[in-house]
């Protein structure tokens, strides 16, 4: 199994179009960063204006803790459009390219080469996770150096000591990796479905904005299905970022996230083992 | 005769039970007097934010104080201190022209404390009425209430060191109101924004406290104004 999964990383990796997310993600966050090196005080203050009029303080609330926090919040919603790219394209890629049938006739099962591509997938998607963490953090840190983060959520705020920061970051990532993991696997299940990487591609985008638009819209005939929809839990890596942790929420978010991930896996495995491979 | 006596005698009697009717600007000058010996002072504090809607870790930070005026707060970390309670002295309290009436004595803590109500002159300043309770055996300030213009009404408690010979606080308490905050939505990320006004419907005008303990005070010792030079927000 460890072959074959090498070998879809090897496959993906070979391809242009997963390094898209990566460049993207590699000029964004410099640019987020640069932005803020040159605004960042005037939004900080924009920021914590009312609180400025009733206290005095002192310390650098303007660190990279804070602008990779700007970045993750920035970008979470966005970054689902990059691991399409390549999820959408880990089985319809093999139609388009005529060698689907070679793929199966090879010695391993159909459950071997979809878990397989699937692990490739999310590997793929918790990678790019991992290097908008390091370009964020790591960056940030460098620019703005070190200190007590500052969250402004809509009813309060919070300020955490800079020692009780990195862990927060480190399971936020996590949650968010989880959430993109989903992503991940609903452009697989639609890949499964097609032979041409482009209708998971858009599918999959599409799924996504019509969910964050009914996520978004305040209307009591949506706020039925808004628990089931996993746009929901895209941000709930918010969640780490708030004191005390509603653990309850998380235990949720993670259950919903994960139950997402299963069902639109074992979708894809069925359909894929079911498939009549024409080409 | 006699009873021309009596009526005397009464009237004599109930004047010295009657309090006297004190000097409140001769009363605030000894406060300031005695405040006035410190010249400069140095001093650590451990500074705790109670208020509902504002998670602060407890801070340690460093408040420097040059006569007239100068003061700064210093930290390595994170520190905040609400700006009507950052300078504590007299000078800040008292400055500007104002007319000082005697209300009363109280006894608070088993001391007898004078109440005075300290009303400023113009239209320049923000406080409106300022009621202080001094306690005349030591010449300090034990308690200030103060209505502003912008900020509301704010109270604060101060405690004294009794080994410390100087009318500097070892701990104040900072009682005030504050307004809850409405935050742009695009720069925090939030989309739920059903939550957020069912969240901040209502009243907005909170409650808060702040604690903050002075100790090692480091006093006329001398303080370069390069301290003081950094500039504060």
């Amino acid at each position: 199994m460890l072959t074959l999964i090498r070998i879809e990383l090897y496959k993906i990796f070979k391809k242009w179009r997963t390094y898209i997310g990566f460049i993207a993600i590699g000029l964004l966050v410099p640019l987020i960063h640069i932005a803020m090196l040159i605004e960042g005080e005037r939004t900080l203050n924009f920021m914590t204006q009312n609180i400025q009029q009733s206290f005095v303080f002192v310390g650098n609330l303007l660190n990279g803790y804070l602008v990779s926090h700007i970045t993750l919040a920035s970008l979470a919603v966005h970054i689902p459009f990059l691991i399409t790219l390549v999820a959408g394209d880990l089985l319809a890629g093999e139609a388009t390219s005529g060698t689907y049938r070679l793929l199966v006739t090879r010695p391993v099962t159909r459950t071997q080469i979809i878990i397989s591509k699937f692990l490739a997938g999310i590997i793929y998607t918790n990678l790019l996770v991992l290097w908008l963490a390091v370009v964020s953090l790591g960056l940030g840190i460098i620019l703005f150096g070190v200190g007590e983060l500052i969250v402004i959520s809509s009813e309060t705020i919070i300020i955490f000591k800079q020692t009780d920061v990195l862990w927060r970051f480190a399971l936020g990532y996590g949650l968010a990796s989880l959430g993109m993991s989903v992503v991940a696997s609903l452009a697989f299940l639609f890949s499964s479905l097609v032979e041409n990487a482009i209708g998971p591609i858009i599918s999959t985008m599409a799924v996504i904005i019509v969910f964050l638009v009914i996520s978004a819209l305040n209307i009591e005939f949506f706020s039925e299905i808004k628990p089931y929809l996993f746009t929901n839990y895209i941000m709930s890596w918010r969640l780490f970022f708030d004191d005390p942790i509603d653990t309850t929420e998380v235990m949720k978010a993670t259950g919903v996230l994960v139950g997402h991930i299963t069902v639109f896996f074992t979708s894809a495995l069925i359909i894929f083992n079911r498939k009549d491979i024409l080409t | 005769m006699n009873m021309k006596k009596i009526i005397l005698l009464m009237i004599f009697f109930a004047a010295s039970l009657y309090p006297q009717n004190k000097e409140p600007d001769k009363i605030l000058r000894n406060v300031v007097n005695n405040f006035n010996r410190v010249k400069d002072y140095e001093v650590e504090v451990i500074i705790k934010v109670d208020v509902e809607f504002l998670k602060v870790p407890k801070s340690s930070a460093k408040i420097f104080f040059k006569q007239p005026d100068k003061i700064s707060l210093k930290s390595d970390g994170f520190a905040m201190l609400p700006r009507n309670g950052f300078d504590f002295s007299p000078n800040s309290l008292l400055k500007g022209d104002y007319t000082a009436l005697y209300e009363k004595e109280e006894k608070i803590d088993g001391r007898v404390l004078t109440l005075i109500k300290v009303i400023p002159l113009g239209t320049s300043s923000d406080v409106i009425l300022s009621t202080l309770w001094i306690d005349e055996n030591k010449n300090v300030i034990r308690k200030v209430e103060s209505t502003t213009k912008m900020s509301g009404t704010f109270i604060i408690d101060l405690e004294y060191d009794e080994k410390l010979n100087y009318a500097l606080p070892s701990q104040m308490i900072f009682s005030f109101n504050i307004d809850k905050m409405n935050f742009p939505s695009a720069m925090i990320g939030e989309t739920d924004t059903r939550k957020k006004r069912s969240k901040m419907g209502g009243d907005t005008l909170t409650k808060g406290k702040v604690y903050v303990s002075y100790s090692n005070y480091i006093i006329n010792k001398g303080i370069p104004d390069s301290v003081f030079e950094e500039e504060n927000p």
